[in-house]
């Protein structure tokens, strides 16, 4: 009876055993399709110096780069005019609006026209969030038949300035995605909605 | 004639008492409530929740709940024991203690399936792996997700930003930490550490804002703070993990800070020594040894309702060379290769929107033992009332020549 007990008393000890405080991980995994799923399908290639941070529903990518990572890149979809979505911007730093897009600096991004929106002085980013003086933001709104992609960079003037190669450079990176895209037998993408089918 | 119990010695009344009557008996009776309160109560605390609860191995004693979160003070065992009890005592009494012989045959056979199925249950129960796969129209797919389990998955990119195979800190590790206790995890293939020093098991992820609460006085890292919410106890897959990481060098100087949110689906990342690395808390990853190709979704809902009436896949799945059509439809799954596809779901895709198929996919090796089992008890129970109908017909056959009239006796019929 007694070693009945002791050992019904040993299995309950064990088995209340500390989790553990430090581990060693060797386990990994084979890659999936999963580990080539990018935001809109775009796969992107930041700077080295760029760091990711959790999105946001207005972020779909979100990066801090710079001095005390006080530079904020953004991409993002929007609905509504390209216009009205650059004069927005223009407006977080009391620039005036402009009254057309010729207004505007042109570039490429993904294969199809984007424009540029700069500007700088005192930021309001709303949200209750103080104004901030001595601010720069570079920008760039894509034409698309459905929503507007945004890039944005907002952050001192000096930091944004150092930012800027990288950021067009950054921006150039952008590849659309299609490798969980079925093929036809011809070796087509089969395309059924959405930004990927441009 | 069987000898009295008092007579019995000590081994042999332990024997009688296992392989007794009485015990299935309890235990049929027990199963019945814990049935009958475990599906009350999932109304309640939803599916998953309520089968944990009620029939998990780690679940020794349950006290049945009600809505209004009061316990019913009806202590009964779990039900994973009570059935472990009932194939014990299925196996002496049925087995074990049962008549052999031709003419008990058929029964053996049926005890021995039914102790079989019972036995796949446990199997299923220990090794099954279950997950989902969402897969929209014109996409395909070669990974499930583990809905109730979210690990840490650490990885580098490479120059071209491809993610290189992560190494994995699995979701029980991080589960057994509970809010107060800290981690640190090394790595085989990285020179730096992480350490989780905050664990919330359900929480959201919030923006820092002048408006924003922080309970708790909760730590913001790069504008994010976690907020603990309450267990969602009806859905479970709504729970969402997170906690706060350092990355440390071998210095155990701080590389970066960082917060894991599981509901965040892409990672969040940080530079060491010119690389760049990602992070990611999401539901486990389970790769498929094959690929599903979604051609076509649809379906339709009960009227006035999301609840579908009927949907349809039609799917290839694509294991290297080979290609297989297959149409899943409720109640219909395809398999291949060890693997279940059941449909758990469609989306109705609103306007430029793509329909989807979520995907249950099990993997169980005893997947078709409750239909050999269910096989294997009806041929037994056949042969054995097959056999006895013959028998009874071979009786009353004899008995019936030995009780034929005799010629020149009156019979007892003509008699009467």
């Amino acid at each position: 009876m007694r070693i009945v007990l002791i050992v019904t008393a040993a299995i309950l000890l064990t088995g209340c055993r500390k989790p553990a405080s430090s581990i060693h991980v060797t386990e990994t995994r084979r890659l999936t399709l999963h580990d080539k799923v990018y935001p809109g399908d775009y796969k992107d290639a930041p700077p080295i110096g760029w760091r990711r941070l959790p999105g946001t529903q207005f972020r779909l990518i979100n990066y801090v780069a710079g001095e005390n990572d006080t530079v904020e890149i953004v991409v993002g979809e929007t609905q509504g005019e390209l216009l009205a979505n650059a004069n927005r911007w223009l407006g977080q730093f009391g620039l005036s609006p402009v009254q057309s897009l010729e207004f505007l600096g042109r570039t490429e991004m993904l294969g199809k026209n984007a424009y540029l929106v700069e500007g700088d002085g005192t930021y309001s980013p709303g949200m209750g969030r103080p104004p901030k003086k001595g601010y720069a933001m570079t920008g760039v709104i894509r034409e698309s038949s459905s929503n507007l992609i945004t890039l944005k960079m907002i952050g001192p003037a000096e930091e944004v300035k150092k930012q800027r190669d990288a950021f067009f450079e950054y921006m150039r990176s952008f590849e659309a995605i299609y490798d969980h895209k079925i093929k036809s037998s011809n070796g087509e993408v089969k395309i059924e909605t959405g930004e990927g089918a441009e | 004639m069987p000898r009295k119990f008092k007579e019995m010695s000590l081994g042999q009344r332990i024997f009688r008492i296992a392989a007794g009557f009485e015990i299935a008996v309890v235990c049929l009776c027990l199963l019945f409530l814990l049935t009958f309160f475990g599906t009350i109560e999932q109304r309640w605390f939803g599916l998953w929740t309520t089968i944990h609860k009620y029939f998990d191995y780690n679940s020794i004693f349950v006290l049945p709940e009600r809505g209004d979160g009061k316990v019913i003070f009806f202590p009964l065992p779990g039900a994973y024991w009570v059935i472990v009890v009932l194939s014990i005592n299925m196996f002496l009494g049925g087995i074990v203690r049962a008549r052999k012989g031709w003419r008990k045959a058929g029964v053996l056979v049926s005890h021995f399936a039914i102790l079989f199925m019972l036995v796949a249950g446990a199997v299923s129960s220990v090794y099954k792996e279950e997950g989902n796969m969402r897969v929209l129209q014109g996409e395909k797919s070669d990974y499930a997700q583990k809905l109730f389990k979210h690990d840490i998955e650490v990885f580098a990119f490479d120059e071209e930003g491809n993610r290189e195979k992560p190494a994995i800190i699995r979701s029980e590790i991080i589960k057994a930490l509970g809010k107060e206790r800290k981690l640190e995890a090394s790595f085989e293939k990285f020179d730096f550490k992480l350490k989780i020093d905050r664990y919330l098991p359900y929480s959201e992820l919030a923006l820092d804002s002048p408006t924003t609460q922080r309970p708790n006085n909760e730590e913001v890292v790069d504008g994010f703070l976690l907020v603990e919410v309450d267990k969602d106890t009806k859905t479970e897959e709504r729970n969402m993990p997170g906690c706060y990481v350092s990355i440390k060098d071998e210095n155990d100087d701080l590389i970066q800070r960082l917060v894991l949110w599981a509901g965040n689906p892409y990672p969040v990342t940080f530079t060491h020594e010119g690389k760049r690395y990602g992070v990611t808390y999401l539901m486990e990853i389970w790769p498929m040894p094959f690929e599903v190709e979604l051609h076509k979704t649809f379906g339709e809902n009960h009227p006035g309702t999301e609840i579908p009436s009927w949907f349809q896949s039609n799917i290839v799945k694509v294991d290297g060379p080979d290609r297989a059509d297959y149409e899943i439809v409720m109640n219909e799954p395809a398999r291949h290769g060890g693997y279940t596809l059941y449909q758990a779901g469609f989306t109705r895709a609103a306007e430029g929107e793509t329909p989807s198929s979520t995907f249950a996919v099990v993997n169980n090796p005893s997947d078709k033992w409750p239909e050999y089992a269910l096989w294997a008890s009806a041929a037994g129970l056949l042969f054995h009332f097959m056999a006895m109908l013959v028998r009874f017909i071979g009786g009353s056959a004899k008995k019936g020549r030995s009780q034929a009239p005799v010629p020149n006796k009156p019979s007892i019929y003509r008699k009467s």
